[in-house]
């Protein structure tokens, strides 16, 4: 067997050498919002998406699991599920992301403190789950893993809650690629932090680490209906966004971005220094950028109609930064607002892509978008609103056309959530974890 | 107070060096002499961080430019060690040519630093076993191979099978890829730049990437160690 894997890759690596010869310096990006370390862009057709579902009791095996999805238009196979990886319980999945060689995604639940390992560099086609990291709670009392981003030979992973009293205080944990704890980093409650924590994403041009801000265990796990009607509860929401020294990992700056700040993206042109961001109870995007050599947040557009409590919850920024499109969970709206001067968006579009929608993302040529349906087990709608699907659409900059759709609850599966693209030609050498 | 004495030195030293001197590098057999691009953020002082411990380096046969083989280890161990991963006919300047550029820079500013030249070496291994033989390692590595105060070690493997646990230990990835976004399928070798910065316990303190590889952050964190070290 061994011999059988070494022989592999030393075919692989002299027939690789006699050939064109490209060292790939980590790239600005991944399709369009990733960790810029993650390597190996798709820059072409995907052939799959990788879909993290909740489990649903009663439906299938009830657990969690990693769809894999064929989204490659030229298969036999299009539109339909390949695969699907159940880690056997149900935990509030949420989000995940590739290791910086992207052969690995790491992804976690809300209600657990575990994280799952996949690998999908072995056969993109079929994840396997190779390993799970229970020491997160031990290690660090944080509770609920929600982004998992990739450092350089290492994943920083940015939780939602504590085990000691399941509120909003939290913190990062880093891990190194191996899924060894290396150490944690609280969310500042000084200097006008509130402890908080959602979304990380790192600018390694200007040394910055930007987190933002929801919510506890207490207040995600608790029926939506219930939590809005109790203000007191309203209050235990993330108001700040922070700017972190990324080499030392300190806190510079604490920016006052009210109505918790969701998930963040910088632009990815060259040049651009900047970030933006969506206040979910507050229905607003902020820009975030530097004035003056000082990093400042400020309030640049509305999104639908706030007093109706639209609830962006996702957004998915174009490879170019000039255009952003924004899911509004409550509405089942996607809209896409022209970001060509990020100190003023404006909606040039929108469509309803479902009766709720989540998660949004796009290729990186921005021509082919995926939707999925589920926020948050107890926060998504009852009866006949309850759709769970990833639904596949064509781009042609003006119109959203439908490509595909997959029924989650009629194939079993549970609540469509966080997705990521895979390819085929990423297969890797066998993996060693 | 001899922690403190030598952070406020080293400190000084770095900052009269930096830019100019950190940004010259010396001529290469195989590289032009060019400036390494400057840094687009004030990295944090020396001292005011904590480089964590990453991994383990790990540990394997490698060859000398004499074609002995000899331990990885004896090469991670004892000295804080920078070490990349190279191939002599990469060719792509924010590759391994640019990686070169860094790791000349910072021989010829640690060689100048009596603080510094006892502790630190420098350490470049092929992935590249088949072509990378030790001698061409010796004339990748012309003058910069010869023993100094700062060592510089020029390193192979025997074959892809030894070189593989080396590079897997490190995350090294090498992937061979297609890719069709040009219509045509293109065969490629890609590799992350990555550099190691390796403690003299043998652990992995730091992996620089593209933005994070230059000379003055590469000092800080080296300094940084020293301090460390000294602390305790």
């Amino acid at each position: 067997m061994e011999r059988h894997r070494y022989g592999r890759i030393v075919v692989t690596l002299a027939v690789t050498l006699a050939l064109v010869a490209l060292v790939a310096a980590v790239g600005s990006a991944d399709e369009t919002c990733n960790s810029p370390y993650v390597t190996k862009l798709i820059k072409g057709q995907e052939d799959y998406v990788y879909v993290w579902a909740l489990g649903v009791e009663g439906l299938g095996d009830g657990s969690d699991k990693l769809v894999t999805i064929d989204v490659n238009p030229k298969s036999k196979t299009y539109g339909k599920v390949l695969n699907a990886v159940s880690v056997g319980s149900r935990g509030e999945a949420h989000h995940m992301g590739f290791t910086d060689d992207r052969r690995f995604i790491w992804a976690g639940g809300l209600s657990e403190p575990k994280i799952y390992v996949f690998d999908i560099g072995t056969d993109p086609g079929r994840p396997k789950l190779v390993k799970t990291i229970a020491d997160m709670a031990e290690r660090t009392g944080y509770l609920g893993p929600h982004t998992y981003y990739a450092m350089p030979g290492r994943m920083l992973v940015q939780a939602l809650s504590n085990t000691k009293d399941k509120g909003g205080r939290t913190g990062m944990a880093l891990y190194n690629n191996a899924g060894a704890f290396i150490g944690s980093y609280p969310m500042p409650t000084d200097g006008g932090g509130d402890g908080y924590g959602y979304d990380l994403a790192v600018n390694p041009r200007k040394n910055v680490l930007l987190t933002s801000s929801f919510t506890g265990y207490d207040n995600y796990m608790r029926p939506l209906g219930d939590l809005v009607k109790d203000p007191e509860a309203m209050k235990h929401f993330g108001n700040t966004m922070v700017v972190w020294d990324l080499k030392a990992m300190k806190t510079k700056q604490v920016l006052a971005v009210p109505g918790a700040p969701l998930e963040i993206r910088w632009s990815l042109a060259p040049g651009h220094d900047w970030a933006i961001t969506a206040a979910a109870l507050t229905s607003k995007l902020w820009l975030v950028k530097q004035d003056k050599g000082e990093w400042v947040a400020k309030d640049v557009a509305t999104i639908g109609d706030p007093a109706k409590i639209p609830l962006p919850v996702d957004i998915s920024i174009t490879r170019d930064g000039k255009g952003l499109w924004v899911n509004t969970f409550m509405d089942g709206t996607t809209r896409y607002f022209d970001l060509s001067n990020p100190e003023a968006p404006k909606e040039t579009y929108h469509k309803v892509t479902g009766k709720q929608v989540n998660m949004i993302s796009q290729s990186w040529d921005g021509r082919r978008v995926y939707i999925t349906s589920s926020l948050l087990a107890n926060w998504d709608k009852g009866g006949a609103d309850n759709e769970q699907f990833l639904r596949g659409f064509r781009w042609d900059g003006k119109e959203l056309t439908p490509a595909f759709e997959v029924d989650f609850t009629k194939e079993q599966l549970g609540r469509a959530h966080h997705m990521k693209l895979g390819s085929k030609s990423l297969r890797s050498a066998p993996a060693t974890q | 107070m001899i922690t403190r004495c030598l952070a406020a030195a080293l400190s000084a030293w770095l900052i009269s060096a930096a830019p100019g001197a950190l940004g010259a590098v010396a001529p290469a057999t195989a590289h032009e002499r060019e400036a390494v691009p400057a840094l687009d953020f004030e990295p944090p002082a020396v001292g005011t961080y904590t480089l964590q411990r990453i991994m383990a380096a790990p540990d394997g046969e490698v060859l000398g430019l004499d074609g002995r083989p000899r331990r990885l280890a004896a090469y991670t161990h004892g000295r804080i060690t920078l070490l990349g991963f190279i191939y002599t006919t990469c060719v792509d300047p924010d590759g391994c040519p640019r990686a070169y550029r860094v790791f000349d820079a910072v021989h010829e500013t640690v060689a100048s630093a009596p603080a510094l030249r006892d502790r630190v070496r420098l350490v470049t291994l092929s992935f590249d076993p088949a072509r990378d033989t030790p001698t061409t390692m010796g004339h990748y590595a012309g003058s910069r191979a010869r023993p100094g105060a700062v060592p510089w070690l020029f390193l192979t493997t025997r074959s892809a099978r030894e070189l593989m646990p080396l590079v897997e230990g490190f995350g090294q990835d090498i992937r061979y890829a297609v890719d069709r976004s040009g219509g045509a399928p293109r065969r490629e070798l890609s590799h992350v730049l990555k550099v190691f910065l390796i403690d003299r316990a043998g652990y992995v303190r730091e992996i620089y990437s593209s933005t994070f590889l230059h000379p003055r952050t590469i000092l800080n964190d080296i300094t940084t160690l020293l301090l460390e070290e000294r602390a305790r």
